[in-house]
């Protein structure tokens, strides 16, 4: 279990990573944490002839609430913000504490230290927990190329396993998620075989109330196909409802309906299935109880 | 039937909780494991792994390999077989299914060793097996047990004719009057999946062969079993006086460090072809799937026979194991199950069928039960199944059916015996110890919460210290008698100071160097923190069989009795000379030789060693300088098989027991399995360490728990490897296992000093039977499969509810 040789280099910052994107083309791969490329290269599964390592990137290093121009206030992730930085973090806990909770199911400690949330969301793995919070939270993703930098809408990112949008000459920069209004809530699920072991599915859900009745909800699940996946069927069912266990049972039938996950050792695309509703519902659950919370405390949680 | 022994009333050392000897080495980064272990010029290898389950090997072209820069040699299966002789096999006919060092011909599971790359670095010669390029002629895969047996099955070995390189149907008893007299039969069908010890550290070894002396030396972390390493030198072509193995610590084998050979065969091969000194370690890849270690792989038809009353009188068992590509260990494993194959049961006879079968699977090994812990989980399977049917409390019908602390020495229909035992004893400490009927009533509450709380109870032998004996039982002429001895040498040097070396590689998670230094401590009268322990090399060793089956502590105890009792005789007689005394008069007292009666008038041991190293001049004529003394320990009761296997004979006979309780929670939704309390009371006799016991207690069951629960080498019907690494075999951490409260009993051996058993198998070859009980008690159906997956357990509970 030796990497096969490859050139390392180390980008002082996002141009300069993004100028030798550029030049050296699609053998390069960003090295952040290296949490997953490195074991992949050991395993001789990814073979890159250069890494570009942007972990002590002095721009890339950072994580606050930006202050947004239309009264919300997203957290902003830098590419090299370790997964430990940002799931301590009391701007995450304020803004986006589903991300907290999603790190905390991700790898052990020691990994969480190296890992970091920008290269879980780049690396696409549609059965991590990151991707699955961030995406149902909602957000965009910032790439930066030679030319500049351009803004990619989180639900737009993924378009298959460990493949995303961004082009070979981009890395992604920094990821924004969005704040939900005050009176929201959140609920992360995930179901693995051993406390440490990969998902066998995911459930990351929010939902917002207004006087009793959810006027936003989000519902995504991890594990059960080729990218987290968005599920506005689930939405519609509980937009306008009180988000009571009978709405909550119906949107989660209408997340898991037509789903055909894949089979591994883990369980099956059937047993999948089946998670992907019960996690669902337990998340939804979790969501509608502390929306409601948050509602009554006339505060958001 | 061996000597009963007297134990001594007073101990100073054994049974004390002492911080262990090895503890600062290793917890120092100081244990000189074996990657840690490198000489100058040293080379290192990689595998060439087979990508294919079953298939010929047409061509193998190694020159893009060899025109590496840094790659010193590729030598093919087919090359390795011209310097190397086959593997060594304990199994039936080893000529009809030949095992080498690398695959010769044909391959025959995925990750078998078809090619081997020398270069200056691990990383080099991985680059250079990427480069090796096999061409391959697919055969079709055998993979199931009934895949193996079938009509017109593609055969793993064609030597062999057959998929099946053992069958044999033994009785025990009177089986079939026991049946026609029984009240109740319940049978079912049980499966017991396929997992392995997993150590931190794989096996590796660093070979050098010197042209010029022709002596091969290898430092290893396996080969616990150097009293067979002349099977590793003829594997070598070396004279066995020529080969010297140096044991390194394997931090953790479970077994799995037994007898791994192959790794050693490698780099030894590897040094004599590039004569230069070799490295192969193996990588986790390497060691799952090709470590030639796999557990277990069975499937049961059993029945058990009783009375109305529960009175359990027989049973009958057919097993098919499914051994994958090779059979190293012949049957051993079903050895081990029948060495207690009636567990502390009064059971009258027992049918035992087993069937081996060849498929395209790494082959089975040693793991922390060697089998008997598959044995246990069987009949404590059929115990509860004929609790049920009985409608009797899985606890009544246990205690019913106990052996009684008065029958002891008890030999067990398969001829095996127990020689001592207070099975209730342990049973009531253990309902207390885990509140059991306290956990009933809450059980109630929860139940009524509409929570799937179960309780599960087993009670369990742990056989231990084996006799080779038992590998005869598959031939069918009867060889003789084995011994599979323990040696031990202590040194008194000129100050006094003890040195034990140790002669078999003793060191492999376990605690050798504290129980010889607590050993040393009481025969000498020593601070065992004071004693120090060396390993010597095999080539100027003494025989020694090393750990595996439970043996080691009390095979090394007798071994440093022996050789403290001929030392103490030689220090008798310098001290008598001393003191001007008649030796007779002498006793042995606190560390040293008094005359009795006047306490006052004493050597010490120090005194007398400075006497023995300096002044053997002064000393009558026929003592010698020095103060060392070896002892060789031989088994204390084994005994033959007799000729029709109508009896295996004594060789696994210092029985250990342990009953343990788990309180479980079924998530009704996922399947998921959690612990709410979990409790282990074992006896294994007199323990030397009570802390150590409980660590290997503790760390057994964790061992259990994920065997029942998750962990699997999974091959798909095509053979391929579904678990080729720890993201797919998953291992139990802390985070899955329950916080154990463990008790002890002592019910001291007869036969071996101090009365110690063996315990180091114990947790394993329990947690299966008690978790599968409280999965049934909380779900109200039968888990019948292990690994008990998440989905497996909730594809029980929809079929119980349809």
């Amino acid at each position: 279990m030796k990497s096969p040789p490859f050139e390392y280099k180390r980008a002082e910052g996002a141009e300069e990573a993004a100028a030798l994107l550029n030049e050296l083309g699609s053998d390069a791969r960003i090295l952040a944490g290296g949490q997953s490329l490195l074991p992949l290269m050991n395993l001789r599964l990814a073979s890159p002839a250069f890494l570009v390592d942007i972990s002590r990137a002095g721009d890339l290093k950072f994580l606050h609430i930006d202050n947004g121009s239309s009264g919300a206030s997203p957290l902003h992730v830098g590419a090299a913000a370790t997964q430990r930085d940002v799931e301590m973090s009391a701007h995450t806990l304020r803004v986006a504490p589903i991300l907290a909770e999603a790190i905390a199911n991700a790898g052990q400690v020691p990994v969480r230290h190296r890992g970091t949330v920008v290269g879980s969301i780049a690396h696409a793995d549609p059965s991590a927990e990151v991707p699955a919070a961030f995406l149902a939270q909602g957000g965009s993703v910032i790439a930066q190329s030679l030319g500049g930098r351009r803004v990619i809408p989180s639900e737009d990112f993924f378009d298959g396993v460990f493949s995303t949008v961004l082009e070979e000459v981009e890395l992604v920069a920094s990821v924004r998620v969005d704040e939900w209004p005050e009176g929201s809530g959140h609920g992360f699920r995930e179901l693995s075989v051993t406390a440490e072991s990969w998902p066998v599915a995911i459930a990351a859900a929010l939902i917002h109330i207004t006087d009793g009745e959810v006027d936003r909800a989000s519902v995504v699940l991890g594990g059960v196909g080729s990218t987290p996946l968005w599920r506005p069927e689930a939405e519609a069912i509980l937009m306008g409802s009180d988000a009571g266990a009978e709405a909550i049972e119906a949107a989660a039938e209408a997340a898991a309906a037509g789903l055909e996950p894949p089979s591994d050792t883990f369980g099956s695309g059937a047993y999948r299935k089946k998670m992907a509703r019960v996690l669902t519902r337990r998340a939804l659950a979790d969501a509608a109880e502390r929306a409601g919370a948050a509602e009554r405390a006339g505060g958001k949680q | 039937m061996p000597t009963v022994r007297e134990h001594p009333e007073t101990l100073n050392w054994v049974g004390k909780s002492i911080r262990r000897i090895e503890d600062p080495k290793f917890l120092r980064g100081r244990g000189n494991y074996i990657d840690d272990y490198s000489v100058p010029n040293m080379l290192e290898v990689a595998i060439v792994r087979s990508t294919e389950p079953h298939a010929r090997i047409v061509s193998i072209d190694t020159s893009a390999a060899e025109a590496l820069p840094g790659v010193a040699a590729v030598v093919t299966g087919a090359a390795a077989a011209e310097v190397t002789d086959p593997m060594p096999d304990f199994g039936p006919s080893p000529d009809k299914h030949v095992w080498r060092c690398l695959a010769v011909d044909k391959v025959r599971y995925v990750g078998e060793g078809v090619a081997a790359v020398a270069a200056e670095s691990r990383a080099i010669a991985e680059d250079a097996a990427d480069l090796v390029h096999v061409e391959y002629e697919p055969l079709p895969p055998v993979v199931d047990w009934h895949d193996a047996l079938a009509e017109g099955a593609p055969l793993i070995h064609e030597a062999l004719g057959s998929n099946v390189p053992f069958h044999r149907s033994f009785v025990f008893g009177d089986v079939e009057d026991d049946y026609a007299e029984a009240d109740v039969v319940v049978s079912d069908v049980l499966y017991w999946g396929r997992s392995g010890g997993q150590p931190l550290e794989t096996v590796g070894a660093v070979a050098d062969y010197d042209l010029g002396s022709g002596m091969m030396t290898i430092h290893v972390n396996s080969l616990t079993f150097t009293s067979f390493l002349f099977m590793l030198a003829g594997t070598l072509k070396v004279p066995s006086n020529k080969l010297d193995m140096h044991p390194h610590p394997a931090g953790g084998s479970f077994g799995a460090k037994f007898w791994e050979v192959k790794t050693a065969a490698i780099a030894g091969m590897m040094s004599k072809v590039t004569g230069r000194p070799v490295k192969f370690m193996q990588d986790r890849l390497d060691n799952i799937a090709n470590g030639d270690h796999h557990g277990s792989d069975r499937r049961y038809e059993v029945s058990l026979a009783a009375l109305r009353d529960g009175t359990m009188l027989s049973m009958k068992v057919k097993v098919v194991d499914n051994y994958g590509a090779y059979i190293q260990f012949g049957v051993g494993h079903h050895g081990n199950s029948l060495a207690q194959a009636v567990g502390p049961y009064r059971m009258r006879s027992i049918a035992y069928d087993v069937t081996a079968v060849l498929t395209n699977k790494c082959q089975q090994g040693a793991y922390r039960g060697f089998g008997s812990e598959v044995g246990n989980w069987v009949l404590e399977r059929m115990v509860d199944l004929m609790a049920t049917e009985l409608d009797m409390d899985p606890v009544e019908i246990r205690r019913k059916n106990f052996i009684q602390p008065d029958q002891f020495p008890y030999f067990i229909p398969t001829g095996n015996c127990y020689d001592s035992g207070n099975y209730e004893g342990v049973l009531d400490k253990t309902l207390e110890l885990a509140d059991y009927h306290g956990w009933r009533r809450r059980q109630a509450e929860m139940r009524a919460e509409g929570r799937l709380v179960g309780i599960g109870i087993c009670t369990c032998q742990e056989r231990s210290v084996f006799s080779a004996t038992e590998f005869w039982f598959w031939f069918d002429q009867p060889v003789g008698v084995t011994s599979s001895p323990e040696s031990v040498t202590l040194d008194i040097d000129a100050m006094g100071a003890v040195t034990a070396t140790l002669y078999s590689n003793a060191s492999w998670g376990n605690s050798p160097e504290t129980m010889v230094a607590q050993f040393a401590g009481e025969e000498l009268g020593v601070d065992p923190s004071e004693v120090n322990v060396v390993y010597a090399g095999s080539n100027q060793g003494l025989p020694a069989t090393g750990p595996g089956g439970s043996r080691f502590t009390i095979m090394v105890s007798g071994a440093v009795e022996g050789a403290a009792n001929r030392i103490k005789a030689k220090a008798a007689k310098i001290a008598a000379h001393l003191l001007e005394a008649n030796e007779d008069d002498l006793e042995w007292i606190d560390g040293g030789f008094a005359v009795r009666g006047s306490p006052d008038r004493r050597k010490d041991l120090g005194e007398i060693a400075l006497q023995a190293h300096l002044f053997k001049h002064s000393l009558p004529d026929e003592i010698d300088s020095g103060l060392e003394a070896s002892f060789v320990h031989d088994h204390p009761y084994t005994t033959l098989p007799n000729a029709d296997r109508t009896d295996l004979g004594v060789f696994y006979p210092f029985v250990g027991h342990a009953s343990h309780v788990a309180v479980v929670e079924v998530d009704p939704d996922t399947g998921k399995v959690e612990f709410l309390d979990y409790t282990a009371v074992h006896d294994c006799g007199t323990c030397v360490n009570p802390r150590s016991v409980g660590g290997q207690v503790i760390g057994g069951t964790v061992q259990g728990l994920g065997s029942t629960l998750f962990e699997e080498f999974v091959y798909d019907g095509d053979g391929v490897l579904k678990t080729p690494s720890f993201a797919e075999y998953l291992l139990p951490s802390a985070l899955d296992s329950p916080a154990l409260k463990v008790g002890h009993q002592e019910t001291p051996s007869p036969y071996t000093p101090y009365g110690i058993k063996g315990g180091g198998e114990a947790g394993r070859m329990m947690a299966p039977s008690a978790i599968c009980a409280a999965i049934d008690d909380a779900v109200g159906i039968r888990v019948r499969r292990l690994p008990a997956t998440p989905e497996r357990v909730l594809d029980m509970i929809e079929a119980a509810e349809d």
